[in-house]
């Protein structure tokens, strides 16, 4: 009667008109409708094309199509995809009225599960010897198959991985790496070194270290990834009230802050605060260092990077004239300075800077400074 | 025996593939092609023109004897009806020397142009610096104070669209963005750079000869991408230092009852809060300061402290000058292109029209994302200028306004 690939096509035809009408009644939006709806009638155009061909088969009244008539043929073999087919459908169905995940999810097992089917079904069409038409799935699909199933599996471990990883605790992280790392190479020197270990023993021991990693990965997946305190910055601090942009202490900001510097590229500038105790200042470019004023550019982020070549811890101030604070009462304009964390001596610190408005707005510009150093002062003009 | 309907056809076909080719090969004699590559006017710009030169040539090389393989064998072993030949799988020796020789050709391609790389990158001998900055759609440009650029800066110039830089001098472009990516390109002077916003991007511009060298943004960048040009205006050493000194003096205010003062009020009222002239005071004696981050997405708009001393506005889109004043000074001598391009913009020469259209209604003349109610991804902050609904008045003021900043 219906040939494999007309059934199949039928079968998606059906399914795409019960999913329209699924997600048109219980979503909002006409788009996955209309979407659903489209796929639909293509199927049917489709099945019906092919049920007329029948699967681009002789015509029924020639002898071959007898030969080779689907009730000639032997009967296919085993497969599991179309019950994976089946789960595809039910993920996708279930999908349309829970979560968009579990329809993303269904649409790609069911994509795979058609795809699977459809190279077997083909292949299986092939000839009556059931070797040689394994043979020719395996020609079609394995050039596919390899490599996708390598990246996924490949994800998958990566994955579970890195959840184990940030579940640990940051030092338990370094020994568990070692560990792991250890353990892999001496199987692997094993497995190299004793060519007469059985394979299947060999597949196993990676099986169950594979489904124990994924089973770790799930389960620290669950239980979330270890806390990571953020560093304290000047900002949060100063809004609170702490005059820590003009003061030499030390505050708690300054103890929790990381004295690591990031952005070694992309520098407007570098501020040196000299064993003299001078500020001075060098830029990409033929501007000499000692000039008596550093531009940058105005609304625009400028990583400045701040030097302490003195013998004390030190910050770098930037005196931005005023701000207007909220109030519960309406408004008040209130010094504005934003700072590094103290440095270390010979230590370094970035600082961002996003200026809007030019320095012409307050009659005393803006400056560069060094709490408890009155001589570190360096003219900013922004533009 | 060719039919007549056959014959006529392959004659039509051979005139219209002649007519495409020679359409290919005179657009290559173009003499109105200020973007052009192959015509390199600085020491950067000669040391991509002698890399891509010989390069092309061997590319050339390569292209014809494969087309010409293909094309053989196309010709000499299409079916007949023969027989299959006797098939071989493997050729040691061959697939060896097919491997060696691309791999030869690439060395050889590679030398040269990781030299040229490293030359381009290095900016030790560079003598002066300008910062360029883009955002939706037209470049700042401005000079830090240094001791560089001639004489050296004594405190920042800011400009936009048009680059003035010495001649004979390299001049280190220190780039980045305030919104989305954009990049610069001056073909006949170096190579293109991304600007990023939060990077900072160097490129190193030179010219020999003083001469107007056009650009424009070459990295999608929104709707008015196509409208974000730029040009470098190179002038011998003394003009610019002329250059520099008009836009470091002083704000000269109009006379008083003019149609010019009435036009600096209207400029305070409408256009100071995105628009910096330096030196303006309001009618208090206070200076009027522009703050376009609070207006403008990418928080900067075009400083007007000397406009008119610039010969284009709307990110160099549209000329200040009329055609006639434009070719005056883009088809000057070279050696008289600065003073030229010093003069500014006379009321004369003063291209009223396309300017009057601006500032009646800028969207409808640039596409720009200013319609407030649909900016609600920028929090209602616009991208490019907004339409102000000036009155025909306004517009004769700021016009006569605007003229005298120079």
């Amino acid at each position: 009667m219906f040939t494999t690939g007309s059934k199949l096509l039928i079968g998606s035809a059906v399914l795409a008109v019960v999913s329209a009408i699924a997600y048109g009644t219980t979503q909002d939006g006409v788009m996955g409708t209309i979407g659903l709806v489209s796929a639909a009638i293509a199927l049917a155009v489709l099945a019906g094309v092919n049920v007329y061909t029948r699967d681009s088969n002789v015509w029924a009244d020639e002898i071959s199509s007898v030969e080779t008539a689907p009730a000639a043929a032997p009967a296919p073999g085993n497969s599991i995809w179309p019950m994976v087919f089946a789960v595809g459908a039910l993920a996708l169905t279930v999908g349309l009225v829970t979560y968009q995940a579990v329809f993303i999810i269904g649409i790609v097992i069911l994509l795979i599960g058609g795809a699977e089917w459809t190279a077997q079904a083909w292949a299986e069409r092939a000839s009556a010897e059931a070797s040689y038409n394994s043979e020719v799935r395996s020609r079609i699909a394995n050039p596919l198959e390899f490599p996708v199933g390598a990246a996924v599996g490949i994800g998958i471990v990566v994955y579970a991985f890195s959840r184990v990883m940030l579940w640990l605790s940051k030092t338990n992280t370094v020994v568990a790496f070692s560990v792991v790392g250890s353990i892999i190479i001496a199987f692997a020197f094993l497995v190299a070194y004793r060519p007469g270990l059985r394979s299947k023993a060999t597949a196993g021991v990676v099986a169950v270290a594979v489904v124990a990693l994924i089973a770790g990965g799930a389960a620290a997946g669950v239980d979330g990834e270890r806390e990571i305190k953020e560093h304290e910055t000047t900002a949060g601090l100063e809004e609170e009230g702490e005059e820590i942009c003009e003061s030499p202490e030390e505050f708690e900001a300054d103890e929790k802050a990381s004295q690591s510097v990031a952005a070694t590229a992309n520098v407007a500038a570098e501020i040196t605060l000299t064993e003299d105790g001078e500020l001075t200042f060098d830029v990409p470019g033929p501007v000499e260092a000692g000039a008596t004023a550093l531009s940058l550019p105005r609304s625009n982020p400028n990583n400045v990077i701040f030097i302490n070549e003195s013998s004390e811890h030190r910050r770098l101030s930037v005196d931005l004239g005023t701000r207007l604070e909220e109030l519960d009462e309406g408004e008040e304009e209130v010094p504005y300075r934003v700072c590094t964390t103290l440095v270390d001596e010979g230590g370094a610190q970035n600082i961002t800077l996003i200026v809007g408005a030019p320095s012409a707005a307050f009659p005393d510009g803006y400056s560069f400074f060094v709490p408890g150093v009155e001589s570190a002062h360096l003219e900013l003009v922004v533009p | 025996m060719e039919s007549a309907s056959t014959v006529t056809n392959m004659s039509r076909r051979v005139r219209i593939g002649l007519a495409v080719g020679l359409a290919a090969i005179v657009a290559g004699c173009a003499q109105d092609a200020p973007q052009d590559t192959w015509d390199p006017a600085g020491e950067n710009a000669q040391m991509i023109q002698d890399l891509q030169w010989p390069v092309f040539a061997i590319a050339g090389v390569v292209g014809v004897i494969v087309l010409s393989v293909v094309a053989f064998v196309i010709v000499r072993f299409r079916d007949r009806g023969q027989a299959m030949p006797e098939q071989t799988h493997g050729k040691p020796a061959l697939e060896i020397a097919l491997t060696i020789l691309p791999a030869l050709i690439l060395i050889g391609v590679a030398i040269p142009t990781v030299g040229t790389l490293m030359a381009l990158n290095d900016t030790s001998d560079t003598e002066c610096v300008v910062n360029v900055t883009g955002q939706q759609w037209w470049w700042e440009i401005d000079y830090p104070t240094q001791d560089g650029c001639g004489d050296g800066i004594s405190a920042p110039i800011v400009t936009s669209g048009q680059m003035v830089i010495p001649t004979d001098t390299n001049v280190l472009v220190r780039g980045t963005s305030r919104d989305v990516i954009h990049s610069w390109w001056i073909p006949r002077l170096n190579g293109k750079r991304d600007m990023v916003p939060g990077r900072v991007h160097t490129v190193k511009l030179q010219a020999d000869e003083p001469g107007i060298y056009a650009g424009q943004c070459t990295e999608f960048c929104g709707l008015s991408h196509a409208n974000m040009r730029m040009e470098v205006i190179a002038m011998e050493p003394a003009d610019f230092e002329a250059w520099k000194a008009k836009q470091l003096s002083d704000y000269q205010p109009p006379e008083p009852d003019t149609l010019a003062a009435a036009g600096e009020s209207t400029f305070i009222a409408q256009c100071s809060r995105c628009h910096q002239v330096d030196g303006l005071e309001d009618a208090d004696g206070e200076p009027v300061i522009a703050r376009p981050d609070l207006q403008v997405y990418s928080g900067a708009a075009p400083n007007l402290s000397w406009f008119t001393t610039r010969n284009t506005f709307a990110g160099a889109t549209w000329d200040l000058l009329i055609p006639e004043c434009r070719a005056e000074v883009w088809d000057a001598p070279s050696d008289e292109v600065g003073q030229k391009y010093l003069e500014g913009v006379s009321p004369e020469c003063l291209n009223s029209v396309d300017l009057r259209e601006w500032l009646r209604n800028a969207p409808a003349k640039k596409p720009m994302y200013a319609d407030p109610e649909q900016l609600e991804a920028t929090d209602g902050l616009v991208r490019g200028m907004p339409n102000l609904a000036l009155s025909e008045d306004q517009i004769d003021e700021l016009v006569a306004y605007l003229l005298e900043r120079q």
